[in-house]
């Protein structure tokens, strides 16, 4: 909960991990350079009070987690985007099976994404039916880009995606948050190119697609897109950390996100833990959309706007009612502690 | 924008260090639209013996490969135009790629032939690509230029690039942003002559009056993107810098 001025706003962290990228888990030097690079954007982007060292960086645990979030990180709830690596890591980076440790002890607080890849064909369809009947399952992160044997990645729109999409959809999904942000993988230039949401996202009316990091660089695309299908939504991770470090860009971003999109489906995350939601909050919470660009988009960031970016557009998505929620929280370890504190 | 840094260079006195920087610094990131001299991704230039040796540091090591290729290519066919270098070698660093691309831009060898797993478009649509999205970057800063000295959306339409022209060779030194618009318009093989419209589609297709605006908001858009893109890469590019040198924390 952030409290502003006598308010209280429900928050909802759109875009967190629990990962695990110890050298021990290292498979090869991919596992290594792709945490290094996590680790460039970290403490090229974040206040330099906020910066970590690299070992803490590399594994923060369930407890690192719970402080960053719950405790000092204004967030209520957190949705785990899930991501494999299987090539690069052992056990992976931070599957669905490794975040569900922190789903367990929060259940009321973590919104679990679970996953599928297309190019597993058939039997990745029974796969996918076991996951979601041995886990809670939420929602699901896709993973475009990732590495797989020779194939550099997958479309939305491939026959075998729509299967699995289908096969979701039967299974109870309304949510499905795809990444397609900032290079970190090779070729990317085909593999985040987001025109494959699109399609799906018109063929299937009915599931709502948060585009994770607005497609940056693509963020052009991305709105052209968003601006025709009223089911896709802007994860707004990557984005929000230019908040500090160019704060004008960081305007100029949400303008034509206003612009395009409205104000009804924008959603905060932090992409934890490459950056901490503390002070993303703080610092977005603060921000004033500079009057010339108010002027040129005819956009603000109001009060009641920053509170529908914050939590009120995920909350609506996934179906919660904050102030139930906000009630029922109270009541789990975290909410105790921070009432008696 | 944060402070770029210059590469090292090591050469005989007989080279002009100055030119040799000029040539580099045609070659640009294709994604943003801007030198990669100025961008800080040359580490370190080196001539012995007419050969060249080129370092790029690029701002990670997962930059995607077909970017990195481009840049690679695009500096070894500037290098190789330029007076008394007959050989360049490029490198990479620690790019996740390195090996690969060293291996087939060193020897003049495509894209394909390196990544026949790519899948995707072949780099001459990949750079088509670009050089048309920086086409429309520099069209909004014109527009947007023009706005700020008063002209209507009505009156920017009406312009050719004639009205632009104070000589044969010569348009209003107070357009600032006119030369590098002028310059893309002429790569893409527009029609840059007197008469044609000033504000033209990538497809060269005069953007009327009633359209301008709408037109306008989306080109923002693109340089938005674009301009966002650049400083995350400079950003990382920084930090990269700060762990080489020792000074995280």
């Amino acid at each position: 909960m952030y409290r502003h001025d006598g308010e209280s706003i429900f928050v909802i962290d759109g875009h967190a991990h629990l990962w695990d990228a110890r050298p021990r888990n290292w498979r090869n030097k991919y596992g290594e350079s792709w945490i290094k690079c996590f680790y460039q954007y970290h403490s090229g982007m974040s206040p330099t009070d906020a910066v970590w060292p690299f070992e803490k960086f590399c594994h923060y645990g369930e407890q690192g987690m719970e402080e960053d979030l719950f405790r000092d990180g204004h967030v209520d709830m957190a949705i785990l985007n899930s991501t494999y690596l299987h090539e690069f890591y052992h056990d992976g980076f931070n599957t669905h099976v490794q975040n569900n440790v922190m789903k367990s002890k929060y259940p009321d607080r973590i919104l679990l994404c679970g996953s599928f890849d297309p190019r597993d064909e058939e039997k990745g369809l029974d796969g996918m039916r076991r996951m979601m009947a041995e886990y809670p399952i939420n929602g699901l992160k896709l993973y475009t880009a990732e590495w797989r044997g020779e194939s550099r990645g997958w479309r939305l729109n491939d026959p075998w995606a729509y299967k699995y999409l289908e096969l979701a959809q039967n299974l109870g999904i309304k949510n499905v948050h795809v990444h397609k942000g900032p290079t970190v993988y090779p070729l990317s230039m085909d593999a985040f190119d987001v025109h494959d949401v699109d399609y799906a996202a018109t063929d299937f009316p009915d599931l709502n697609f948060i585009v994770e990091h607005v497609g940056l660089p693509r963020l052009d695309d991305f709105c052209w897109i968003a601006a025709q299908e009223p089911n896709v939504y802007a994860g707004l991770s990557v984005a929000m950390a230019t908040v500090h470090l160019r704060p004008r860009y960081f305007g100029e971003i949400l303008a034509n996100l206003l612009f395009w999109l409205g104000p009804d489906r924008l959603c905060f995350g932090s992409d934890y833990a490459i950056w901490s939601p503390k002070w993303l909050i703080e610092k977005f919470m603060a921000y004033q959309m500079p009057e010339d660009l108010k002027q040129e988009y005819h956009a603000d960031l109001t009060l009641e706007v920053k509170r529908k970016i914050l939590g009120e557009n995920a909350a609506r998505l996934y179906g919660i009612d904050t102030l139930a929620q906000a009630a029922k929280l109270r009541g789990d370890a975290v909410g105790m502690a921070s009432s008696s504190g | 924008m944060s402070v770029a840094h210059y590469p090292s260079i090591d050469c005989p006195p007989t080279v002009n260090e100055v030119t040799l920087l000029e040539c580099l610094s045609r070659v640009q990131d294709p994604e943003l639209d801007e030198s990669i001299v100025d961008l800080g991704f040359v580490q370190a230039i080196r001539l012995r013996d007419r050969e060249a040796s080129v370092t790029l540091r690029l701002p990670t090591s997962w930059c995607a490969i077909n970017f990195a290729f481009v840049m690679a290519e695009d500096v070894r066919s500037a290098l190789l135009a330029a007076d008394g270098i007959d050989r360049v070698t490029v490198r990479l660093g620690d790019h996740c790629a390195a090996a690969d691309i060293e291996e087939a831009v060193n020897n003049g060898k495509p894209f394909v032939a390196a990544f026949p797993h790519n899948g995707g478009r072949d780099l001459a649509a990949l750079r088509t690509i670009f050089l048309r999205k920086g086409f429309l970057i520099r069209q909004e800063r014109l527009l947007r230029e023009l706005l700020t000295r008063g002209l209507s959306m009505g009156d920017i339409a009406q312009l050719n690039i004639g009205t632009m022209a104070v000589g044969r060779h010569e348009f209003r030194p107070e357009i600032a942003s006119l030369p590098r618009y002028l310059e893309r318009r002429a790569e893409l093989g527009l029609d840059c002559s007197s008469h044609a419209a000033l504000v033209v589609d990538q497809e060269g297709a005069a953007v009327l009056e009633e359209r301008l605006e709408q037109y306008f908001q989306r080109i923002r858009t693109v340089r938005v993107a674009m301009e966002a893109n650049a400083s995350i890469c400079r950003a990382a590019l920084a930090s990269r810098n700060n762990m080489n040198s020792g000074r995280q924390q």
